[in-house]
């Protein structure tokens, strides 16, 4: 006899699963999908890099007025913090959440930010490293020639083996 | 105040032995005992005060106090204390008794302090390689802080296998695992069977490792860390969140606004409902009782699109942070929860009634898998498994946290201590749940959900924190660190005292019943394991080489 | 004779060509009516024409203690059960009619129970070789009822010839048909371990044995034995109603045709709520219960012999 009742509750419930893919899944609102970073509203703070516990998001200096943001998207945890810390609502949680592919460089996302000057001295900032004096010299990043001096985070991106202790000459 | 009687009791008995005490609430106990001293101790404290046993964490506080750290948890549930028994052993030469002959739950604990801090339990008489794979050369053990957390060894054996002990008389080996379409994770339960009987049972474990304790205490912060643990576990994330943040607010002192509490008090009874009725459907499915699965997870769905709504995810909440949570209940989402309990509820009850006369499952199931009081008490058993056998324990209600001490329910306990008991504990839950989730709907006043933090946490010092999971009580150990980062996290998940009761419960059942006496303890590999493997069986070196980035990225904060 | 010879061809070219076709199909609305009732949508009705396709075209591996015996075994269970379709009327007279009796009947479906075997024990791994043990028990209690029922038919119609007892012999007595009628409820209890379906499909138990024998099978050679097993669904679906209801068989052809896929059908359509209803026994109960239906079968024989 229970048998008999549960075979009613299961016929009675219809047909619940929906035939994905064919048919569209439907996300509710607040739904933390894919981050989408808007150029045009980030000032490259770095706040979203700062806070990103996974990581994923690089900040790096091209040059002293361009700044690089770069989101990997690999090991996202989509929580969405990077999103709520950003003073300028750049980031918003998408509603995406079929991201799964092959190319690694699918998900990533980049962004060039033009940073203005210090309005008062014009450059306020001290080079760190000898690599950063090198720029100062007019090295351009964009040469294909020199590419591999370039960050070794960019190189390790491009998977590119990573250069190191190479000897720069600085007059 | 109930602590210091516990301390007074101690000290009465043994004196000089206790060398510093610290009772920083009400209900937290810390006792700082001589080394040699420790088995009598936890003897005492387990055996003629009756406490719970824990777990038993080991950590390198060498950087700090020049010495390694032993730390016994127990848990006094009548007083509502917690007590950590703590050693300091001399760096030259880490050694402690082992106390698992007379707590036999300590056996898998102390075996991954030696794997992974280097501590040696003296005496313990199962002394093989818990977590660490076979091949890992000796001497390196990585939660010691001078191994670097992407430190990959030179020399890896891939040759060395784990020995397991002979099979007895008559008997043959049957392996269940790694693989096997019942577990959703890796592990290899080795059996010895005489036809359709097994005679006896050992097991190899932590495949699943990932390496989060560790990742915790170098790479991340306070507030980074709840991303990391609510990923421990496939279900219980929020628990792990939970417990994590509780156990640091336990430390600092914090205390997180009301609405935080019921708001974290909601989430995780959720986490309770769509764990049960999980499982539920998967324990039909190992019956072969495919129907009721589906059905399970039918009803179980509004749950999880509700979770969707509140959090933005279906399981990975993301919801909490030290000192509160990131998202409000607004007033249309809780009407919407409050639909959803209902229908769960109707929906649910005929499917109780259904299950509970159905002779089908109780055949399978009763007299299947038994833990009696015993095993609980020696083994240390948890949660479901615990309250079927006849314990009345329930963290919620012995050591109230978050808002469970405003609100009422009642804790489910069955007598029999088999799989058909562990059913209708698990299926009576539910309905405790949904009363418990109406009652902070209703008495949730508006108001800030999150702490503002200004300063940075006092270092040093240790947390706490038990929380009922749905598979029993999920204990973490904080030790609060500099520049608001923990020093040592450990994590101990229900599954790992419950895993170490199976061979005892499978002993005299059939095969046939081997699959569903473990699924009876819900087990959830990924809790126990915990942390994340530098692949160096398959030969895959999966090496995070965050450090450059880090730089770069913490740089530009300076 | 050259003409009954082509004729005979003709039927079990026929015969055997139809069930082919036709198994899969009904196994797709198995799947279908199963899903139906766990509220999800579940696989088209053509899905197992392409599960088998798919199997069919990949490597053939060899896995396994002895191969050749795993390869033997699944050609055997496929030919045995497809020689077991020629024998068996499906809406019309059996083709090879003449060419056996009931005797022959009985040991080409047992012999298809102990190919599973010799694939589970060709394979030689643990798992295979405890469904194998399983798989064994379940047919010594198993077969007879079967083989009982043919023979209780037999003893009513005074022959062993097919077409006098697959033709609902078992109710030719004189007076109330005690031992048919007992038959049938046996049989109705016991079918849907012929089938391997829940709750008695033990020796494949998924969760718990990993496939058990076949556990060492895939490619083309597990596509053999999955059409095996869709087939002996229809053959001894075919079988049962034959036996046990035979009423309208009579009727010209097309519609005595029909009439019997429909009884087919609704066979089928049981077979599936009660495999979607219930859980899976233990080995240990279903022998119980098998043990019991025997002795009822028992009880039926000797009725039969004393002509009721």
């Amino acid at each position: 006899m229970s048998k008999l009742k549960e075979t009613i509750i299961c016929l009675t419930a219809g047909r619940v699963t929906l035939p994905y893919p064919a048919a569209a899944k439907p996300v509710p609102e607040g739904f933390r999908g894919r981050p989408i970073f808007d150029a045009r509203k980030c000032i490259g703070c770095a706040g979203c890099a700062n806070n990103c516990p996974a990581r994923e998001i690089l900040i790096y200096d091209v040059s002293q007025e361009i700044r690089v943001l770069e989101y990997l998207g690999r090991r996202c945890t989509y929580c969405g913090r990077c999103a709520d810390v950003c003073p300028e609502k750049a980031i918003t949680m998408s509603a995406e959440f079929e991201a799964a592919t092959n190319a690694i460089g699918d998900n990533r996302q980049r962004i060039e930010i033009f940073m203005s000057t210090c309005q008062r001295c014009g450059r306020c900032f001290t080079e760190p490293s000898a690599l950063e004096k090198l720029k100062m010299k007019g090295y351009r990043f964009d040469d294909p020639e020199n590419d591999r001096w370039v960050f070794r985070s960019r190189a390790f991106l491009e998977k590119d083996k990573v250069v190191d202790d190479i000897e720069i000459e600085l007059d | 105040m109930i602590a210091r009687e516990r301390l007074d009791q101690l000290k009465a008995k043994f004196g000089p032995a206790i060398l510093r005490a610290d009772l920083p609430a009400e209900n937290r106990l810390f006792v700082v005992v001589e080394p040699s001293a420790v088995k009598v101790v936890c003897q005492y404290v387990f055996r003629d005060l009756d406490a719970r046993y824990v777990i038993t964490i080991g950590a390198d506080d060498r950087p700090y106090s020049g010495k390694f750290l032993v730390a016994h948890d127990f848990a006094f549930d009548r007083d509502h204390v917690l007590c950590s028994i703590l050693v300091y052993l001399p760096a030259a030469s880490p050694r402690i008794d082992s106390i698992s002959e007379v707590v036999p739950a300590a056996s898998w604990a102390e075996r991954e302090m030696r794997d992974l801090v280097g501590i040696e339990p003296v005496g313990h008489r199962y002394m093989k390689r818990l977590v660490l794979p076979d091949g890992w050369p000796e001497g390196l053990h990585p939660l010691r802080k001078d191994v670097s957390w992407n430190h990959v060894p030179e020399s890896f054996d891939d040759t060395r296998e784990f020995t397991f002990e002979e099979p007895p008389e008559g008997c043959t080996v049957v392996p269940f695992g790694p693989f096997h379409p019942t577990l959703d994770e890796p592990a290899h339960f080795r059996m010895y069977v005489e036809g359709e009987m097994v005679r006896g049972c050992e097991y190899r474990g932590f495949m699943a490792h990932r390496g989060i304790e560790k990742l915790a205490e170098s790479v991340l912060g306070y507030n980074d860390i709840p991303m990391l643990a609510e990923r421990i576990c496939g279900i219980c994330g929020c628990v792990h969140s939970v417990a994590y943040a509780q156990a640091v607010e336990d430390a600092a002192p914090l205390k997180p606004p009301p609405r935080a509490e019921y708001i974290r008090t909601i989430m995780l009874e959720l986490e309770r409902l769509h764990s049960h009725l999980l499982w539920t459907g998967l324990a039909c499915h190992i019956l072969g009782f495919d129907t009721l699965f589906m059905q399970s997870f039918r009803i179980r769905e509004p749950i999880m699109w509700i979770a969707e709504k509140i959090t933005g995810n279906r399981k990975t909440y993301a919801l909490v942070v030290v000192g509160g949570v990131r998202r409000d209940i607004t007033p249309e989402l809780k009407n919407e929860l409050r639909q959803v309990l209902d229908r769960l509820e109707a929906e649910w009850r005929p499917v109780v009634d259904a299950v509970s006369k159905d002779k089908n499952i109780q055949k399978r199931t009763s007299g299947v898998g038994v833990a009696d009081l015993t095993a609980v008490k020696n083994v240390a058993l948890l949660g479901p498994v615990a309250r079927a056998a006849g314990a009345d324990i329930d963290c919620r209600r012995d050591h109230p946290y978050a808002a469970y001490g405003r609100v009422e329910f009642d804790v489910i306990t069955e007598r029999g201590g088999d799989v058909w008991s562990r059913v209708l504990v698990r299926l009576r839950e539910v309905f405790e749940s949904i009363r418990i989730i109406r009652q902070c709907l209703e008495k949730m006043e508006p108001g800030p959900i999150q702490l503002q933090i200004q300063d940075e946490l006092p270092a040093g010092r240790m947390g706490l924190s038990s929380v009922e999971a749905p598979r029993g009580e999920s204990h973490h150990f904080v030790i609060t660190g500099e520049n608001n980062r923990p020093r040592r996290w450990r994590v101990r998940a229900p599954t790992y005292q419950n895993l170490q009761a199976v061979p005892a419960m499978i002993k005299d059942q059939q095969i046939a019943d081997m699959t569903i006496s473990l699924g009876s303890i819900d087990p959830c590999f990924s809790c126990t394991d915990r942390l994340e493997t530098i692949d160096l069986r398959s030969g895959a070196v999966k090496v995070w080489s965050q450090q450059e980035l880090l730089k770069v990225t913490r740089a530009k904060k300076d | 004779m050259k003409l009954h010879l082509m004729w005979a061809i003709a039927g079990v070219a026929l015969n055997v060509g139809l069930v082919l076709l036709v198994a899969p199909l009904f196994q797709g609305i198995l799947r279908k009516i199963t899903a139906r009732i766990q509220s999800r949508q579940g696989p088209p009705i053509r899905q197992p024409y392409f599960d088998l396709l798919k199997l069919l075209g990949k490597e053939d591996i060899e896995s396994g203690q002895t191969p050749s015996m795993q390869r033997f075994a699944a050609y055997l269970a496929l030919a045995a059960v497809l020689t077991a379709t020629c024998l068996v009327p499906m809406g019309f007279g059996a083709p090879l009619n003449g060419a056996g009796d009931g005797i022959l009947l009985i040991y080409l479906l047992t012999l298809c129970g102990i190919c599973t075997l010799l694939a589970g024990l060709a394979a030689g791994s643990t798992y295979s070789l405890v469904g194998i043990s399983r798989e064994m028990m379940s047919m010594i209690v198993l077969e007879p009822l079967f083989a009982i029922a043919v023979v209780v038919g037999a003893m009513h119609a005074q022959s062993f010839r097919l077409n006098t007892v697959l033709h609902g012999s078992v109710y030719s007595t004189g007076g109330f048909p005690w031992s048919g009628l007992l038959m049938l409820g046996v049989m109705l209890l016991s079918f849907q371990a012929f089938v391997q379906r829940v709750p008695f499909d033990i020796s494949e138990a998924e969760t718990e044995l990993m496939e058990g024998p076949l556990l060492e099978y895939s490619g083309p050679k597990l596509a053999l034995f999955k059409y095996a097993f869709m087939a002996k669904l229809i053959v001894y679906s075919a079988l049962f109603v034959a036996l046990f209801v035979p009423w309208g068989s009579g009727l010209a052809f097309p519609l005595g045709w029909l009439l019997f896929w429909v009884k087919v059908s609704v066979l089928v359509l049981l077979v599936t709520v009660v495999a979607a209803t219930h859980a899976r026994y233990r080995i240990d109960q279903a022998i119980r219960f098998f043990a019991g239906l025997l002795a009822v079968a028992l009880v039926a024989l000797v009725l039969a012999s004393y002509g009721h």
